[in-house]
């Protein structure tokens, strides 16, 4: 039969979508002989309650994948307070000193004016 | 690993590399190196995982056309499909790990035809009446959760993360099962009955679900190497003491029994002490020689075969690309 031979079914990575602006997220991977069905099993697998917004399927051989040296490499090592803000958290002090607050996340992200997203 | 390439190491560091980076609470994933031992290990747990989503759909399907409302039978329907999911998705677990001893799907098939592969103890067993359907999502969906809860952390990356999924929707099982046993507990006479029947016929395979608490009971355990592994924590004793915390005062809250009388809560030792069960039992369903091991592998070997068309139509755009 020729749904037996090795080579019918193929290796699909599901990868969807909560809503319009939501990230694509990494679902799981599964089998089926083409992109169609693929859809269709990524629904039915993947999909049964949760809302989603849109579905993507990549066949696997198409993705390069990063080995596990490569993976090793990306280990960090736990001295980045200079990027990030937890390395300025000491200005909410100071600037209570000055009677101001300080201009953190939360506030700058809300000048947009329109609260949540 | 560094600069160091994994090739340019002996045999014996990749296994200490290996054993650190697990003991490190890292993730194996499916291409990395792993030790046979362990990829063996995994492919028997997660391929009869996989396998008896499968089979254990088969006795509450029985009931999906003669559940007693159109709510009842939504609701089973809905777990039923949720199983096949869990199997699609341990399935393409235990693919990627087979995958370099060059075998496929259509191989795990064949050995679960031929007796190689086993499925679940209490999949082998009859589901009589409405009772057991509600059992099964209670108390075999409950024993299922304590032993795949023990493993969301395991060690493998694509196992863990399966069965986030599944657990998620095992919340959905167990309120399911609750809901029917519910109804029958608060029911009539004749339905509470049903209900005691049912747990009467189920106990001593619910006991044997967790597996031997030493291997002398049955000639082989795999739990020692899946605990060194990080694939689970608990001994199979522990997993059976959880299952009886949980659940023998709810059965006794619903005035109900289980079918021991001995069993009593041991204070000092913080256990619970219980009659084994006939253990020669479980030696029989792992030869496939249980109740409804043959006409529940022989309907799956039909559902196969009379199916192959479909498959096989499914797969014809891709041959014409
Ligand atoms: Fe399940
Ligand atoms: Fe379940």
């Amino acid at each position: 039969m020729s749904n037996q031979s090795h080579d019918f079914y193929q290796e699909f990575e599901v990868f969807s979508r909560k809503s319009d602006t939501a990230p694509m997220q990494y679902q799981f991977s599964l089998l089926a002989p083409n992109h169609e069905i693929a859809l269709v099993m990524a629904q039915e697998n993947f999909m049964r309650r949760e809302s989603v917004a849109d579905i993507w399927v990549v066949k696997r051989s198409d993705i390069r994948k990063m080995t596990q040296e490569e993976r090793e490499t990306l280990k960090r090592l736990d001295n980045k307070d200079y990027r990030m803000t937890k390395g300025y958290g000491y200005l909410k002090k100071k600037w209570r000193k000055f009677e101001q607050k300080m201009l953190d996340e939360k506030e700058i992200l809300s000048w947009g004016g329109g609260g949540k997203q | 690993m560094g600069l160091i390439g994994m090739n340019q190491l002996t045999e014996e560091e990749k296994y200490e590399h290996f054993m650190k980076r697990i003991e490190a609470g890292e993730k194996i994933e499916a291409d990395d190196w792993m030790p046979e031992e362990y990829r063996m290990a995994l492919i028997k747990l997660i391929s009869m995982h996989g396998i008896s989503e499968i089979m254990g759909a088969l006795p509450e399907k029985e009931w999906v056309p003669r559940a007693p409302s159109l709510r009842r039978k939504l609701g089973i329907m809905a777990k039923v499909q949720d199983e096949m999911g869990h199997g699609q998705l341990l399935l393409r677990v235990a693919e990627d790990l087979i995958k370099p001893l060059g075998k496929t799907r259509e191989d795990l098939i064949q050995d679960l035809f031929s007796g190689r592969l086993k499925f679940h103890n209490v999949f082998h067993m009859p589901a009589p009446s409405w009772g057991d359907a509600g059992l099964i999502g209670w108390l075999v969906d409950g024993a299922a959760i304590i032993t795949q809860t023990n493993m969301l952390n395991a060690s493998y990356g694509p196992y863990a993360r399966a069965l986030k999924r599944i657990c998620a929707e095992e919340v959905f099982h167990a309120q399911h099962g609750e809901a029917i046993i519910m109804a029958l507990a608060e029911g009539s006479e004749q339905q509470r009955e049903m209900l005691q029947d049912a747990i009467n016929r189920w106990w001593e395979s619910l006991l044997m679900f967790f597996g031997p608490d030493k291997a002398e009971r049955t000639g082989s355990s795999k739990q020692d190497i899946t605990i060194k592994y990080k694939i689970r924590t608990k001994t199979n004793e522990e997993l059976r003491q959880d299952f009886f915390n949980k659940y023998i005062p709810r059965i006794k809250s619903l005035g109900l029994t289980v079918p021991d009388e001995t069993m009593y809560y041991d204070e000092e030792q913080e256990k619970w002490i219980y009659q084994q069960p006939d253990w020669n039992k479980l030696k029989q369903i792992m030869k496939n020689q249980g109740p409804k091991s043959e006409e529940r592998l022989k309907l799956r070997m039909t559902a196969y075969e009379t199916n192959a068309w479909v498959r096989e139509a499914l797969g014809v755009k891709s041959k014409a690309m």
